[in-house]
């Protein structure tokens, strides 16, 4: 075997000779071979572990989610059908059980809203914070650290946390609406605003990373566009709004990609905030709906067509951004 | 050299890489299609999960096993507490083993139509463990929940009673009320004005983050208000929505006495205001009363007591644990061994010795139990009957379970208790 970084070094080099001289396609096709091939190595353990982990399982599911599996023993892949989806769309009996399920309107609607207004509102605040920073102001390093410090933090201590702050009678959210002559107001088992209560403290876990995601790409804008802006005599609003924030598309899809992501895993917060898989109606969302299905109920089949149902929407949310960004040529 | 040095240890990082990724594999495949080749050992490797990884129900298991492997110094144990929010994760594992079809030799499960989760896994071992001695010493009660379809499945170790009203003697004193005086669920409440009126302890310790303490709570009014014939009619299927309803509606009462941030806090904090003083009474299984114990300066009689709450005298409402025998058994003899010891008053007095439950068998000699549990443990050989919790997965399957508890997660944000009667009864269909 050849030494891996001779190959790699070589391998960039003939890149760099082909871009130079762009004539000899025949020979760049043939490199371009022996090139995939020599470099299998390297691509292809991991390509076949995601494969097999991540778009097998995927597939799997998908599979799954049309049996009838349920309870103990092997699922039968004999008879598949779309039995699982027209209950979770219709609600009604299905041929497993002798319950009746309702649909899962409730908790995809639960879903959609905290995804949306948890990944919007968290690029807005992270999308600020990042040009507050960027103003090269004192200790920029520290209000840095402080601002991702939440993210380091596990998903069950933030919600222990955000159960203390949102405490009524000791908690700081009501003890600053109680300065400013509001409540105290019933927050976690409010069924008007405990959604908005779980997306606010996922905001305030992970805008710090939406803000180092756009500081990044705040960073890798030449300062001559700034100066541009400035001689061509463009307010500070203006400048960000029609030249700086438009180049930050990049940054946009790879935070929103996360966060997306992100926000599904909203289950542990709520597991840990509700104690269990029944945060309530106003706060149930599909995943939470998918363990209880799955795990109190072992209605597999059930749970796996949730997590389709899930899948999809967040392919449906992520999908068009990704896909404009890829027709631009800036993915 | 020192430029060489990076490829060499860049090289070494990918081998091994690689390598763990062919053990990760290797071991990924033989955990699915391991049959137990090396789960069944030497035959005599008794593999037992449970969730009482940390406390007094660790001691306590720890004590129970102790005591079997005096009896049979020859069985090793595979022993794993499965860590995590107590129960469902232990659920997971057991769920993920017996569909690599891997059984445990035995687990902690509820008994009961929880059962109903393994349905298939379990062995009747009617014959050789539920001998006379055990179906005589058992009541009618825990003995129908050891069994599934009408077939002798498991052993119930403890049992923790859930129709328990605790009190601090010193608010209540304070208050002027009697404890023992009080004779229903609206007697709560009415008592639950009067500390309100001359303290400034919380009436009523409860939490509302989590759904379960509401459901016992409200299962405990309903055995009390619609009786046992009510209650047994409601875990049949065949609920009385109006019984039902009132039941809900005396919860509604009460939930006006619960501490203000009852949402935020946790079953923990609230026992913790009963001990501080802070709270005058608790709904809980005896579980609170383990806190109690370990607490200096809190004496049960002189600081604190205990009433069956009231309504429901003459039941004591069941939540049990215990060790079911899995067929496809990795170590048949020995699991029969320690099944069967489970099943001596022994093993059960040191098992609830520690754990603050009572022995299922009535005809334990508790001596070595605290004052608290001699008390319940009269108050179950003298009770009419020990009809099975719903909270604790007896009395209803886990779907009907899970119904039930989604119809609690909306009543605790909106206190509807005719929408939630409605859903409580829909839940069996």
């Amino acid at each position: 075997m050849r030494n891996p970084l001779t190959v790699l070094r070589r391998r960039l080099s003939e890149h760099r000779e082909l871009r130079a001289d762009g004539g000899t396609t025949s020979q760049a096709g043939s490199i371009l071979d022996r090139d995939s091939v020599r470099s299998a190595p390297f691509w292809l353990p991991p390509f076949l572990l995601i494969g097999l982990f991540i778009y097998g399982a995927i597939i799997w599911n998908i599979v799954l989610s049309l049996t009838n599996f349920q309870g103990l023993g092997s699922p039968d892949y004999s008879a598949l059908d779309l039995e699982n989806y027209v209950i979770a769309f219709f609600g009604g009996t299905p041929s497993w059980s002798s319950l009746t399920v309702d649909p899962i309107w409730n908790a995809a609607w639960n879903t959609v809203v905290l995804m949306v207004a948890f990944s919007v509102v968290c690029l807005a605040v992270g999308l600020v914070m990042a040009i507050l920073v960027d103003q090269e102001i004192r200790f920029e390093n520290t209000f840095r650290t402080i601002y991702l410090l939440p993210m380091s933090l596990s998903f069950v201590v933030t919600a222990k946390f955000w159960l203390y702050m949102y405490n009524v009678e000791t908690g700081l959210v009501n003890l600053f609406l109680g300065a400013v002559g509001v409540g105290p107001v019933e927050i976690v088992q409010n069924p008007d605003i405990k959604l908005a209560a779980v997306a606010f403290a996922l905001i305030w876990q992970f805008s710090g990373y939406a803000m180092i995601v756009y500081l990044a790409g705040l960073r890798a804008i030449p300062t001559s566009h700034f100066e541009a802006a400035r001689v061509d005599g463009a307010s500070t609003l203006r400048m960000y709004w029609r030249v700086i924030i438009p180049q930050l598309r990049t940054a946009t899809v790879s935070a929103l990609v996360v966060l997306t992501v992100f926000s599904l895993k909203a289950f542990d917060f709520l597991f840990s905030m509700y104690g269990g898989y029944q945060p309530g109606p106003s706060a149930d969302i599909l995943a939470t709906r998918m363990v209880r299905e799955a795990y109190s109920n072992g209605n597999w089949a059930y749970g796996s067509a949730i997590a389709v149902i899930l899948f999809v929407m967040a392919l449906a949310i992520v999908a068009p951004y990704i896909y404009t960004q890829y027709q631009r040529g800036e993915l | 050299m020192s430029e060489h040095e990076p490829n060499v240890s860049r090289r070494t990082v990918l081998t091994t890489t690689s390598a763990a990724a062919i053990a990760g594999l290797a071991g990924c495949s033989g955990g699915g299609g391991g049959d137990g080749d090396d789960g069944s050992g030497g035959g005599n490797e008794l593999e037992l999960l449970h969730a009482w990884s940390s406390g007094d129900g660790n001691a306590a298991i720890e004590a129970l096993i102790e005591g079997f492997q005096e009896e049979h110094p020859d069985v090793e144990f595979a022993e794993e507490p499965v860590n995590g929010a107590a129960r469902s994760n232990l659920d997971q594992v057991i769920s993920n083993k017996l569909q690599a079809n891997d059984p445990p030799s035995t687990f902690q499960s509820w008994p009961g139509k929880h059962l109903e989760t393994y349905d298939g896994a379990l062995e009747d071992i009617e014959e050789e463990i539920w001998t006379d001695d055990l179906k005589e010493n058992y009541l009618a009660g825990p003995q129908e929940q050891a069994q599934y379809d009408g077939r002798y499945v498991t052993v119930p170790l403890n049992i923790h009673r859930i129709n328990n009203l605790f009190y601090n003697t010193g608010v209540l004193e304070e208050a002027g009320v009697d404890a023992e005086s009080l004779s229903s669920a609206s007697d709560v409440v009415g008592a639950c004005e009067t500390i309100a009126a001359e303290t400034d302890a919380v009436p009523f310790a409860h939490q509302t983050s989590g759904t379960w303490s509401t459901v016992q709570l409200w299962e405990t009014i309903l055995l009390g208000e619609a009786g046992i014939d009510g209650y047994e009619s409601f875990i049949n299927g065949d609920g009385d929505t109006e019984q039902v309803q009132s039941a809900l509606e005396s919860v509604v009462e009460l939930s006006e006495y619960y501490p203000s941030d009852s949402s935020s806090i946790s079953f923990t904090e609230a026992n913790t205001m009963v001990m501080d003083g802070d709270a005058a009474f608790i709904h809980q299984g005896d579980w609170a009363a383990g806190a109690y114990s370990n607490a200096d300066g809190f004496a049960y009689g002189d600081d604190w007591g205990q009433v069956t709450y009231p309504g429901t005298s003459g039941s004591y409402l069941l939540n049990m644990d215990s060790f079911p025998y899995m067929a496809n058994n990795p170590s048949p003899e020995a699991t029969r061994q320690f099944l069967s010891y489970c099943g001596t008053a022994e093993g059960q007095v040191l098992f609830n010795a520690e754990k603050g439950s009572i022995p299922p068998r009535s005809d334990a000699d508790v001596s070595a139990l605290n004052a608290f549990q001699q008390d319940q443990y009269d108050d179950f050989n003298a009770a009419d009957n020990q009809p099975p919790s719903v909270e604790h997965g007896l009395a209803v399957s886990p779907g009907v379970k899970t119904n039930i508890s989604s119809a609690f997660s909306g009543f605790l944000e909106d206190y509807d208790a005719a929408a939630t009667a409605d859903a409580l009864i829909s839940a069996f269909n």
